[in-house]
């Protein structure tokens, strides 16, 4: 895991640059050591990292960059260890409240600085999910969308549009119900699917900051407004819109149901769109659409999951971690790494071009213009770790117990009371 | 009290017995079956949900290739001899040595020494957990395969000291007393008299041993966290990526684990079933 790769650049890359534009530039020269520590652990993502790392030593040859790339669950445990002691210049990590407990603890270092400069206005959509207390603690990297995945075909056939209200959601739902089939399928095996679910239709019943503030702490579970988001939910559930026995699948388990034909869409993340390829459905059988509005004039939010970078507090060479920084989010690099041969994923420098794929082209366009009430990270990122576990089980257990829902929203207020404090 | 012998056995009962053999066996195996077969289906046909029909294309070399060639395979399985080998040396080593004290030496708290070892054995491995991942994290051995070992010796030694110590007590104890009175020195009597006719017992002990540890997850996954100590048991996981578990890679891992001990109990059948036995009936 533990791989090496020392890079230590060649006078030839002076020559790239000079041509190279952006950084060399005003931020000339950069010396001494620069360590980064990397949870790119996948082929794919290290081959990313390593990429960058040998482009942005082209630019600063007199600076000697080690990285090391660590395993991404290995790393989840292993950054406590390395942010107090042996701390690197630059450390991956994720958005919002996951970044919460190290900002919180001064482990993370204060980039508003970066942030100021006018290269970094285009990241303005990520914006809000690296501040906390009114500063910016990292720079995003990479982001996808969420939305609903549903099979065209199957609407043609049935002579269905994308919906883009709650009630032609039903309608459709109802139609295709009525074609013996079921319109979503989920696994809530491990939980988290469900709350994708319970973001978008609380984001959508109540606003992106009443679900801020919910999972926040700041309002009670047992608010009237979470009961609406509820009782929506209920609807679906009350149609049989959901495929049965969804707690004895994961996410993985859920899709042939898609794939059969079985059931007509899955509310998912981008990353569900390569295995749903592999297994025969082409984009003239896939499409996407927004999850639909549901309460006039609550402006749409989307779940967007967010990868960083940070400055560790106790980094040597901060001159040059900001540097990499910069690096790390320019039109240019965000363009390359995110494209199709690299992450696959969406660029959030809105200055880059999004790759030539119908699905990053649509969740780009959303992302960037259609988001109005803001972009979320996912509840078990947004929520603290002890409250979205309990959430969550309580959302797994609405899905098959409705009648539940009193019980589970009083279970889910008294944990928050504990947790907030 | 003992079944009668299939062979004497009427002649209807011998058919019905012939034609439900295959089948139980096959039922009994399908889970290993549908990991085999798994192992050499593309990763398209989980997606699908074509998880007991036969494979839509047959991916062999793609599937065994990516795990050989394009993972850290081949490094969780050296690590695995590397933990494996010094342990049941480790093991074996001591445990005769012990099984040589307590079962040739009269001393007054031998039967209480010999009652810890066994206790040990009685103890619910799960409740070791944390004191010995905190203990390994002081001594600096956490994440390393030597701490994997120490740990894997201290613990197994109980069980074959146990081993040990009753086989040793089946031996002639004639034999030792002609030497001792032959003047022979007490290692050397360890070494000369004992030691070869403990053979079959340190050879059914070293097979047991290999599997147990081989096969072990739970220290592997508690005890060390990369591909430069982990085990292969707890290497297979690697093969989850952030968004998704590539099964089919998985189950060719998981066949590619389990050879070396499968191997190990074909080769020395006759070991492994002594070694089963030889604790229980004295």
């Amino acid at each position: 895991m533990f791989q090496k790769s020392k890079t230590v650049m060649a006078s030839l890359a002076a020559t790239v640059a000079l041509t190279t534009s952006v950084m060399a530039a005003g931020h000339a020269k950069l010396e001494g050591d620069l360590v980064i520590f990397s949870d790119m652990s996948n082929p794919a993502p290290r081959a990313v990292m390593e990429g960058m790392v040998e482009r942005f030593g082209a630019l600063h040859p007199d600076l000697n960059i080690e990285l090391t790339v660590i395993d991404r669950e290995a790393y989840k445990t292993q950054i406590r260890n390395f942010l107090t002691a042996n701390t690197p210049d630059v450390a991956n990590w994720y958005a919002a409240n996951r970044m919460k407990p190290y900002v919180d603890a001064g482990l993370f270092e204060d980039i508003s600085d970066v942030w100021a400069e006018p290269e970094l206005a285009d990241l303005a959509s990520t914006k809000g999910a690296m501040t906390l207390d009114g500063k910016q603690w990292g720079v995003p990297y990479t982001y996808y969308q969420w939305g609903v995945y549903y099979r065209a075909d199957i609407y043609n056939e049935l002579g269905l549009n994308e919906p883009a209200t709650f009630e032609e959601m039903k309608s459709n739902c109802q139609a295709i119900l009525d074609s013996g089939r079921k319109c979503y399928t989920i696994g809530t095996k491990f939980l988290w699917t469900a709350g994708g679910w319970f973001d978008y239709l609380n984001m959508r019943t109540n606003g992106y900051d009443y679900h801020a503030k919910l999972t926040g702490g700041e309002i009670a579970w047992t608010d009237d407004g979470v009961k609406a988001t509820f009782a929506n939910w209920r609807e679906l559930i009350d149609m049989g819109a959901f495929i049965d026995n969804h707690t004895a699948y994961s996410w993985q388990e859920s899709l042939p149901f898609i794939v059969s034909g079985d059931a007509a869409a899955i509310l998912k993340g981008n990353f569900a769109v390569p295995p749903l390829r592999e297994a025969g459905l082409d984009d003239s059988k896939l499409d996407f659409y927004q999850f639909p509005a549901i309460t006039d004039g609550v402006a749409l939010a989307e779940d967007a999951p967010t990868d960083t970078f940070h400055i560790p507090s106790g980094a040597k060479n901060k001159d040059a971690a900001k540097a990499f920084l910069k690096f790390v989010v320019s039109a240019e690099n965000q363009t390359l790494i995110n494209n199709g041969d690299n992450l696959g994923q969406l660029p959030v420098n809105a200055k880059s071009s999004v790759d030539d794929d119908k699905f990053l082209k649509e969740g780009f366009e959303m992302l960037s213009s259609n988001s109005p009430g803001g972009v979320a990270q996912f509840f078990d990122r947004d929520a603290p770790a002890e409250m979205a576990k309990v959430a969550m089980e309580g959302f797994q257990e609405f899905m098959v117990k409705p009648d539940n829902l009193d019980k589970i929203l009083a279970r889910l207020d008294r944990a928050a009371k504990r947790i907030y404090k | 009290m003992f079944p009668t012998p299939i062979e004497k056995s009427s002649r209807s009962w011998q058919l019905t017995y012939q034609a439900l053999l295959p089948a139980a066996l096959v039922l009994w195996l399908l889970p290993l079956i549908a990991v085999a077969v798994f192992s050499i289906k593309p990763d398209s046909d989980f997606t699908t949900g074509n998880y007991w029909g036969l494979p839509t294309s047959f991916e062999f070399v793609e599937n065994y290739g990516k795990v050989f060639f394009a993972s850290d395979m081949p490094r969780y399985l050296l690590n695995s001899v590397l933990i494996t080998v010094p342990t049941m040396l480790g093991c074996v080593v001591l445990s005769s040595m012990t099984g040589f004290a307590l079962g040739v030496y009269k001393f007054r708290s031998n039967l209480w020494i010999f009652f810890m070892f066994v206790a040990g054995n009685f103890v619910p491995f799960q409740i070791l957990m944390v004191p010995v991942r905190d203990l390994t994290l002081d001594m600096g051995l956490y994440n390393t395969k030597a701490g994997l070992v120490f740990f894997h010796i201290a613990f197994q030694t109980g069980f074959c000291t146990l081993f040990m110590r009753n086989f040793i007590r089946a031996l002639p104890f004639d034999l030792i007393e002609v030497a001792r009175v032959e003047g022979v020195a007490e290692w050397r009597i360890f070494w000369y008299v004992v030691l070869p006719l403990m053979k079959p017992a340190l050879a059914a002990m070293a097979v047991l041993i290999f599997t147990f540890i081989w096969n072990d997850f739970f220290w592997a996954i508690v005890l060390t966290q990369g591909a430069e100590s982990q085990p292969v048991t707890a290497g297979i996981t690697s093969f989850n990526a952030q968004y998704r578990a590539a099964y089919h890679l998985m189950s060719a891992g998981s066949i590619v684990a389990a050879l070396p001990p499968v191997a190990m109990f074909f080769l020395m059948q006759k070991h492994f079933i002594a070694g089963l036995t030889l604790g229980a009936v004295k």
